[in-house]
């Protein structure tokens, strides 16, 4: 028996347990076998859970039954049998095996995610630091972890990582060869020798032993073209560090998710390393690597999942780990369905969070201050989860605008869940404010701060998602019942001590006030409101002005999420512009964002109009690059994503036409798959960007982008007091004088002030 | 995901929709103010959807009523009345 200490690398399941690779602080990585057995649960009436305890002892007799008690949390303690096998990859055939005997009874903790229960078994997670005692035959005996998923200082390995990249995205042109980056150095391999190729690429994963492949277009075009090379030429080519396993490969699919279509590649998962697509991670643009590590960590799902899945799925384990640490089961199918509601109980209920409508125009001194994660803040402070709603006892508080009550006697699921989550972030954040930009720390802080908002983030949805394993959409209500009721206790707050409000969102308000314009003279504000919401609240900053733009439809009313306005530190924040979307192409979101820049320079409302000789002037500059055909095609490029099949649409939008022009050559796209595209003159009026080039780039058609930068022009111009003619006037035909004493409603609010 | 209630926005646009023959049968001029009426409602949809009145109507009338009164307000300022 020997010790070994070092960081939790990939964890899968095997015939005997779990199969841990251990990176060693030394640097060598070792496979352990570590003894894990799984059970799940099964309910219903007593003469028939009697028939499946006979049938398990007669099909399966290694299984091991007991009779016990579980506790359900919509139905409370209840007897169950408990079936465990010691043999994890029997677990899922097993349970399938009893469930299509006995498809009416009720099943728990089925499909629980296999590093889970490994971390509710042993408090382990992936890259967790720790110890464990070993036998010659590398089967653990006795595992300590020496630290934990909520410390914000600990230790990490040095991981060996192997990038590995093509020479052009495969979607557009055929790649001609790969790039393998290591920390000894970067290597060319062409592409015209597979054999060639896939000699050097087993020579770099046995020199370099990497922990971690990180790949663009790994998932998509690259393993699957490698696999089929190694099948076509006969050469062995195994990119798991465990060789004794055949790589995992999944499917591509389409999804519908938050009002919009989702297209997730096809995936590529290796055993003992971890392969990580940057081109088909999910979330990788918001946290990259170090927010894929944190997520993993606190929510203790294996690192290639978290990276391709979205927060959702890190959410509910979490809150299934919880679940197996208190012994409450987990529905493999939710029985609970919406409770029944009077009409008023419903028109009350269902309600998001409060959105304000903006005083549109310019506005000095700004000060902007947001809650701290506040659904999940409310929450944790309410003890909002779905068997604390509705239940009415001694220790039970109201919840505002609803005639339903929160028990407070016992801490639910959810925030148990999510209050170790919800420090560590605000930890993160306070040490954020506390740290330079340029401190090598800030890039990892920052990330690991949006990777635990998204976790939170999800969270609120999943309390009204009705396939969540832990969801009620009362609890649901409940949680923006009580953002409201807080939301406008700020508001009464800020008024009491004489701000006004100009905007108010969900959770921030915008707030002037004659005498405030430092960030010190506002903690009475923020102690304030603290003191009567009792929610944590941080101060955005004070801009020098902010602009609330109007709808583009209507220039008299609002709209809540369009403005664009620099902070007193110079940052600029922009929410509903063009230079925001997606779609816009690079051309016009540079235009835009070098007015927005120019406009910054601007200390106040009053002086933008100085500004405007200068916008004017580069948005000549941009107008007359687009008619000499000086602008880079790829600036050009409108990016859309389709929403369904191309032969699906009444209506051929550009982005379906533009599919259908690759689906023509050969290219066919999916459901979710994002898709560039030019404006070009003549039918079908787009041209695809990933079939053959253009032929003639003449074709661009010029009045069309010239429109669509004129409107993003005009939308930062506007709070200057430039209505869409005279810009039009001035920059298009050059003829136009600047009227700067403009009575549109926009310039009048400025001259007021 | 998704709601089963309309938003407040909505709501507003939907009453707007349901006098679409009164605007029909309204001057030019008099469409011009209607159109302002629900305008000005649209800029108190947060009050409305917080009363969640079963007859949203009667709180969009408030909405513009309220918006009308500051007018007058700020032009009877304006004459020093």
């Amino acid at each position: 028996m020997f010790e070994l200490t070092g960081w939790v690398g990939d964890v899968y399941e095997s015939e005997t347990g779990a199969i841990l690779w251990l990176l060693c602080s030394g640097g060598k990585r070792k496979k352990l076998y570590l003894p894990l057995s799984i059970t799940f649960y099964v309910a219903g009436p007593h003469d028939k859970l009697r028939k499946a305890w006979q049938f398990l002892k007669t099909a399966y007799p290694t299984s091991q039954l007991t009779r016990t008690t579980r506790e359900d949390i919509f139905i409370g303690h209840r007897e169950v049998m408990a079936v465990t096998q010691a043999q994890p990859t029997q677990h899922q055939r097993i349970f399938r095996s009893l469930q299509k005997q006995f498809p009416n009874l009720i099943y728990y903790d089925i499909d629980i995610p296999f590093t889970i229960r490994v971390a509710a078994e042993y408090g382990i997670f992936p890259l967790c630091y720790c110890t464990v005692s070993v036998d010659d035959n590398s089967l653990i005996h006795k595992l300590l972890p020496l630290d934990s998923a909520w410390d914000i200082v600990h230790t990490t390995p040095n991981l060996t990582y192997l990038l590995i990249e093509p020479d052009s995205n495969p979607y557009h042109s055929e790649p001609q060869n790969i790039f393998v980056t290591s920390s000894k150095g970067r290597i060319k391999i062409p592409l015209d020798s597979k054999r060639l190729l896939l000699l050097q690429l087993n020579g770099s994963f046995a020199r370099h032993n990497p922990d971690i492949v990180l790949t663009e277009y790994g998932d998509t075009w690259l393993f699957p073209y490698l696999f089929e090379a190694s099948r076509e030429i006969s050469v062995s080519f195994n990119p798991n560090r465990d060789e004794d396993k055949n790589v995992i490969q999944r499917k591509e699919n389409s999804y519908f998710t938050y009002g919009h279509v989702v297209y997730r590649g096809q995936q590529t998962l290796l055993f003992g390393r971890w392969h990580v697509d940057v081109t088909n991670a999910m979330m990788y643009g918001e946290y990259g690597l170090h927010g894929v590590f944190e997520q993993a960590r606190v929510s203790a799902l294996p690192v290639q999942e978290v990276a391709r899945k979205s927060p959702g799925a890190g959410i509910s384990g979490m809150q299934m780990l919880t679940a197996l640490k208190n012994n409450i089961l987990v529905p493999y199918q939710k029985q609970q369905i919406e409770a029944f509601k009077a009409g008023q109980e419903l028109v009350n209920g269902d309600r998001g969070g409060m959105v304000y409508m903006p005083l549109i125009g310019v506005h000095d001194n700004v000060v902007e201050v947001d809650f701290t994660s506040m659904y999940p803040s409310i929450i944790v402070k309410h003890n909002i989860s779905p068997e604390t709603i509705g239940k009415k006892t001694a220790r039970a508080e109201l919840v505002p605008e609803l005639d339903i009550y929160v028990d407070q006697t016992r801490e639910g699921i959810i925030p148990k869940t999510l209050r170790p989550l919800l420090e560590k972030r605000i930890l993160i954040k306070g040490q954020l404010a506390t740290l330079s930009k340029k401190d090598c720390r800030y890039k990892v802080f920052k990330a690991w701060s949006n990777a635990l908002k998204w976790l939170l983030v999800v969270c609120f949805g999943y309390l009204g998602y009705k396939n969540a394993k832990f969801g009620k959409i009362e609890s649901h209500e409940a949680v923006t019942a009580f953002s409201r009721h807080h939301l406008l206790s700020a508001k009464e707050a800020a008024e009491d001590l004489g701000y006004e409000v100009v905007h108010m969102y969900v959770d921030g308000l915008y707030l002037k006030h004659p005498a405030v314009h430092k960030q010190e003279q506002t903690k009475p504000l923020l102690d304030e409101i603290v003191a009567r919401t009792g929610l944590p609240l941080a101060l955005e900053g004070i801009y020098n002005w902010i602009a609330f733009l109007p709808s583009t439809l209507n220039d008299a009313a609002p709209v809540p999420n369009r403005f664009f306005g620099v902070f007193q530190d110079g940052t600029l924040k922009t929410r509903g512009i063009e230079e925001r979307r997606h779609d816009t192409p690079e051309f016009i979101r540079q235009v835009q964002q070098k007015l927005i820049d120019r406009l910054a320079q601007a200390q106040n409302g009053r002086f933008l109009q100085c500004a405007l000789p200068d916008a004017i002037k580069m948005t000549q500059q941009a107008i007359l690059a687009l008619r000499e055909g000086t602008v880079p095609l790829e600036d050009l490029l409108v990016t859309q994503t389709l929403s369904k099949e191309v032969s699906e649409y009444k209506v051929q939008p550009a982005v379906a036409r533009a599919a259908y022009q690759l689906e023509q050559a050969g290219k066919a796209r999916r459901p979710g798959q994002k898709i560039k595209f030019l404006h070009i003159l003549g039918e079908p009026n787009v041209y695809v960007w990933d079939a053959p080039p253009l032929s003639h780039p003449a074709t661009i058609n010029v009045p069309l982008y010239i429109e669509l930068l004129m409107r993003a022009v005009h939308i930062v111009l506007e709070p200057v007091g430039i209505n869409k003619t005279a810009l039009n006037a001035l920059c298009i035909n050059g003829c136009y004088q600047p009227q700067l004493t403009e009575t549109s409603p926009l310039i009048q609010t400025l001259t007021d002030s | 995901m998704g709601r089963t209630l309309k938003t407040a926005n909505q709501i507003v646009l939907d009453e707007q929709k349901e006098f679409k023959q009164f605007r029909r049968a309204l001057r030019r001029l008099d469409q011009h103010s209607f159109d302002k009426l629900f305008t000005y409602a649209k800029q108190h949809t947060a009050a409305i959807s917080q009363t969640s009145h079963a007859l949203p109507f009667e709180t969009i009338l408030l909405a513009i009523n309220l918006e009308l009164l500051k007018e007058i307000e700020q032009l009877k300022q304006k004459i020093n009345v």
